[in-house]
């Protein structure tokens, strides 16, 4: 089938009209929205006054962000649920998605499956459900916790005292760590899964021939193939992670919790803008933690990109 | 009369009464065709739809469309709307909440203007709710639709149990909290169920004028008032005496409190009595009576209030005036929504309407509307600072770290005052 | 030989201690799931109870009736369909045609223009609601679904995720190759390439419709009218900070995860063959 003439493009500038759609949108709901945040961080912005209430303030916003307590608790927070949620999520995931694709064969796609519903599930109905799932008198995780403090042999690990998962500051972390990792762990499982796919059978026959036992193979083979992968979902977890807004959101209720032990920079900035109504120090916030994640992915990149610096 | 002339003036005529059925015309489509936006919440959303026919019957050209949203939704699309002065609803309901923030960010029509003039009317309206919606430079950018007067609702045979009286439990807060320890003794019940509630009304008392909650109107930090240091210290001596049931309001801990007996009084708005009836404790009918708050406190919780934003099309801005009136002056309006929706009307002359004298079943016929009225009367207005949200929380920090941690009183209030200075003028 | 002897014993238990393991793990993974529907059969009252219900109630009808009643459920629910297909195709669309061309073609600025791209998916989004709300006022789409599956066209991640499979999967010198034959470069895109790229495309399909579905802060910014939400906003309108009718909401959240349930079932068999298709390349 010939096409009309028009249509047909020279390979310089294939690139250009394959990318026009996406640019022409990108500019306008990317760029746009990125140039007026990067504005409005050097004004001050009461936004129920409308535009014309801006004022130049320089570089206030941040002198003041830099300044500020709570700025700083948001980073440490950050920090902290990015580690503890996004580490044990790569830990399982890549053991898990090994593990599924050596010994489920019919099984598999149910198996996946279950692991990856978390991710579909809308903010919405999780918040309804968690609150109600942590909730410390009445919710079932309590609830199972006393169940398996009575087993006779692992019961001594457990308190049988319920959890105030939502309001106790020390425990508010662990139960939107326990969330983040419920809802992504099984998407990094079908990434891994994919990625798995793509390594040959002959290698491991052949080093099953060598006398290498499964471990082995897991260590030398599996895992440096999973590079590329590792990376890819790494990179997508340290980004994520210092991001993460959603859940925290859900489990403080859009506070950030009792003395802002669940306050994610993300839901520290959000709550500038709607609840303080600082929208300049909001955009300037937004832009420390840009350079922030920024600075992260690099770090991440860097990491490895480096055969000899690889450290475990 | 020359044979012309019969059809000329005939087409004269025919043409005249086109030209004035074409403008006749014009005219009501053009009032048929006016839609007033009112942008509410729920419940305020139903008290609107339901005043629908009533407006109708009034100005029967204007058609008025409601669009709802969840509370905190409503005020982050108002704030959205109002950033960029477009898509803006021509009535805005707001909760006493938010009311502050937006009458400083000067977004609202300034109704004491002419031709609103609301100051003439001002005088219909429960006081302090009128002046809540007053910003610092004098403008009144919202007219009270309903009020949430304080009240103490306690559940008597709880107290008749502990051999307790109400009146010993009002005279002081200090007498507050020990009858509170003799509940707990006898009957095993909590007095309240947050220390924070307490705290939430202690520091509403003794405000001097020219004081806002948490600054004053320079913008100076008041953290470190003697009502704070009071409202903490009986905060924390509640806590060590065990006499609060440490759960938050609306969470499940909270409604189960009530449903089972084990929270003995909440300090709330009126309107709690509707809902502890509705959904929260149906099973506790008559069990609960309502008091004033104790030591002769009066304060508000919660209120809704109707503004017209600045950027609405002029042509809207007189007919949503007029809805705002009739929304918040009328009194069958208000009576309608009181009664239905359970909305404490605003508006005073309703006040002396029978129903105010009606027994409430739930509450063992206690005819506690009267009581409601009086607290309405001499509650106070707060002024609004614009980081009284900020200030808000971190005071509830420190709370926590002095209720939960044993942080000294003192350290804690110094610490929240470093921080609110930090942004008092932002 | 000794060696595999002792390999075979300890190898007896290990697979059944990980299977277990496993197993135990997807149960966790489901059980929410699981709670939410039997939540969904309960009225108000009964989930708050101590101890919550774990078995399915008579309520479902009850709370399905007050769920329709007070919001046009059932159009959200089309609504959320139909933007969520547009926005599929559109992303899928755009995606690839811009990871192809980013990944095997050299051009002016091309590095520059992706690196600023992925400068946007470091910023939060929600800081965007406001400069996004004057564009759509501008462009006259407020309330239009419009606003929600045109600018979702133009993800970050979606020609990231392109732009590596096609660099991974796809070589240049199949490109090259027609190119000779005289192939147009649509006709390569069209013909060589998209088929190549099926894996991904079915990734970043699912990826893109489950996040279009959720969609809950694109929505609350551009949609006025209750009929103009999509599912995740109209479900917000039935909590209220004070009376949360909490069993059709869990109700309506539960319908409103079927289709994504599936959807999932449908696809992961395809998802799960055409990465394995892949493999055998």
């Amino acid at each position: 089938m010939k096409l009309p003439a028009l249509l047909r493009l020279s390979p310089r500038f294939a690139p250009y009209a394959l990318l026009s759609p996406f640019v022409a949108l990108f500019l306008l709901f990317g760029v746009f929205p990125l140039g007026f945040s990067l504005y409005l961080a050097f004004q001050t912005w009461e936004p129920t006054g409308g535009l014309r209430a801006m004022e130049f303030v320089g570089f206030d916003n941040y002198a003041f962000i830099l300044s500020d307590e709570w700025f700083w608790k948001s980073l440490q927070n950050t920090l902290w649920l990015a580690l503890v949620s996004g580490v044990p999520q790569h830990l399982i995931a890549i053991p898990l998605a090994y593990f599924i694709h050596s010994s489920f064969k019919r099984m598999r796609n149910a198996v996946v499956g279950a692991y990856f519903m978390p991710y579909i599930t809308s903010t919405v109905a999780i918040a309804i459900l968690f609150s109600s799932l942590f909730s410390t008198d009445y919710g079932l995780i309590n609830a199972g916790l006393r169940t398996l403090s009575q087993l006779p042999i692992v019961g001594g690990l457990f308190s049988g005292n319920s959890v105030d998962w939502l309001n106790d500051p020390a425990r508010i972390k662990p139960a939107i760590s326990m969330l983040v990792f419920w809802r992504y762990v099984g998407f990094n499982v079908v990434l891994y899964l994919a990625a798995l796919q793509t390594i040959p059978k002959d290698i491991y026959e052949a080093a099953t021939m060598d006398g290498a036992g499964r471990l082995q193979q897991f260590w030398f083979i599996t895992l440096p193939s999973l590079r590329p992968m590792i990376f890819f979902g790494v990179t997508l977890s340290v980004i994520g992670g210092l991001q993460l807004f959603e859940e925290p959101f859900i489990l403080t209720d859009g506070r950030g919790g009792t003395d802002q032990a669940g306050m994610t920079t993300a839901i520290y900035l959000y709550r500038m803008a709607f609840d303080f109504n600082d929208f300049g120090a909001a955009s300037a916030m937004s832009w420390l933690l840009f350079i922030l994640v920024a600075l992260m992915t690099w770090l991440t990149n860097r990491a490895f990109r480096s055969p000899e610096a690889r450290s475990r | 009369m020359p044979s012309q002339a019969p059809s000329g003036y005939w087409i004269r005529t025919v043409r005249w009464c086109l030209t004035v059925a074409g403008i006749g015309l014009t005219l009501l489509s053009a009032q048929a065709q006016t839609v007033l936006t009112v942008a509410a919440y729920p419940a305020v959303d139903e008290i609107v739809r339901a005043a629908i026919p009533f407006w109708k019957k009034a100005h029967p050209g204007v058609d008025i469309k409601v669009v709802s949203r969840q509370l905190n939704d409503h005020h982050i699309a108002m704030t959205t709307a109002l950033s960029t002065a477009s898509y803006l609803p021509d009535v805005m309901a707001l909760e006493v909440g938010y009311v502050g923030r937006f009458a400083q960010g000067g977004g609202l029509e300034d109704l004491s203007l002419s031709p609103y003039s609301i100051r003439q009317l001002q005088g219909r309206y429960v006081q302090y709710a009128f002046q809540q919606a007053n910003s610092r430079k004098g403008a009144v950018v919202a007219a009270p639709t309903d009020i949430g007067p304080g009240t103490l609702l306690y559940r008597a045979d709880i107290l008749s149990r502990a051999g307790v009286s109400e009146a010993a439990m009002t005279r002081s807060w200090d007498s507050f909290v020990d009858v509170g320890a003799q509940i707990k003794a006898r009957t095993g019940a909590y007095l309240i169920a947050h220390a924070r509630d307490l705290k939430d009304i202690l520091i509403r008392t003794g405000i001097q004028p020219g004081e806002g909650l948490y600054f004053d109107d320079q913008s100076r930090v008041l953290v470190r008032s003697p009502r704070f240091v009071r409202a903490f210290a009986l905060a924390r001596q509640l806590r060590l005496q065990k006499l609060d049931a440490k759960v938050i309001a609306w969470s499940s801990e909270w409604s189960e409190g009530f449903k089972r007996g084990t929270i003995a009084t909440q300090l709330s708005g009126a309107w709690l009595a509707g809902h502890l009836h509705n959904w929260l404790a149906p099973n506790t009918e008559g069990l609960w009576r309502a008091a004033q708050l104790p030591e002769g406190a009066y304060a508000s919780y919660g209120g809704t209030f109707f503004a017209i934003p600045r950027g609405t099309a002029a042509a809207n801005k007189q007919l949503a005036w007029e809805f705002i009136q009739f929304m918040t002056l009328n009194r069958d309006m208000q009576l309608s929504a009181f009664k239905t929706q359970d909305a404490f009307p605003a508006l005073v002359e309703t006040h002396d309407d029978p129903f105010f004298d009606q027994e409430i079943a739930f509450l063992g016929g206690q005819k506690a509307r009267i009581l409601w009225r009086e607290a309405a009367r001499r509650a106070t207005a707060l002024a609004v600072h614009k980081q009284d949200a900020f200030a808000e929380e971190v005071i509830n920090t420190e709370l926590d770290k002095v209720l939960e941690g044993g942080k000294d009183i003192f350290i804690a209030l110094g610490d929240a005052e470093r921080l609110l200075t930090q942004r008092a003028k932002r | 030989m000794k060696g595999t002897k002792m390999k075979t014993t300890t190898t007896h238990l290990a697979p059944w201690a990980a299977y277990g393991v496993v197993f135990v793990g997807a149960l966790v993974m489901l059980a929410p799931f699981y709670f939410m529907f039997v939540f969904a059969s309960h009225s108000r009252s009964e989930i708050f109870n101590l101890p919550p219900p774990i078995w399915f109630g008579d309520d479902l009808l009850v709370n399905l009736s007050i769920l329709t009643q007070k919001i046009p459920f059932w159009r959200n629910l089309g609504l959320s369909l139909y933007v969520a297909v547009i926005s599929t195709i559109l992303t899928l669309l755009f995606c690839s045609m811009g990871g192809y061309a980013f990944a095997l073609f050299e051009f002016r600025f091309k590095n520059a223009l992706f690196g600023l791209v992925m400068a946007t998916m470091l910023l939060p989004s929600f800081m965007n609601m406001i400069p996004t709300f004057m564009i759509m006022n501008l462009l006259g789409w407020i309330d239009e679904p419009r606003a929600l599956y045109i600018p979702g066209a133009a993800s970050a991640f979606g020609i990231f995720l392109m732009r590596q499979f096609v660099a991974s999967s796809i070589p240049k010198d199949l490109v090259e190759a027609a190119r000779m034959d005289g192939c147009s470069e649509i006709g390569i895109y069209w013909r060589i390439v998209l088929p190549l790229l099926k894996p991904a495309l079915g990734t970043l399909g699912i990826i893109t419709f489950i996040a279009s579905w959720n969609n809950f802060i694109g929505p609350l910014i551009v949609m006025r009218s209750p009929e103009m939400y999509t599912l995740p906003l109209a479900l917000r309108g039935l909590q209220n900070p004070v009376n949360t009718e909490w069993g059709a909401l869990m109700t309506g959240s539960a319908i409103a995860t079927l289709p994504l349930i599936v959807l999932f079932i449908l696809s992961s068999r395809q998802l799960i063959a055409g990465l394995t298709a892949g493999a055998v390349k």
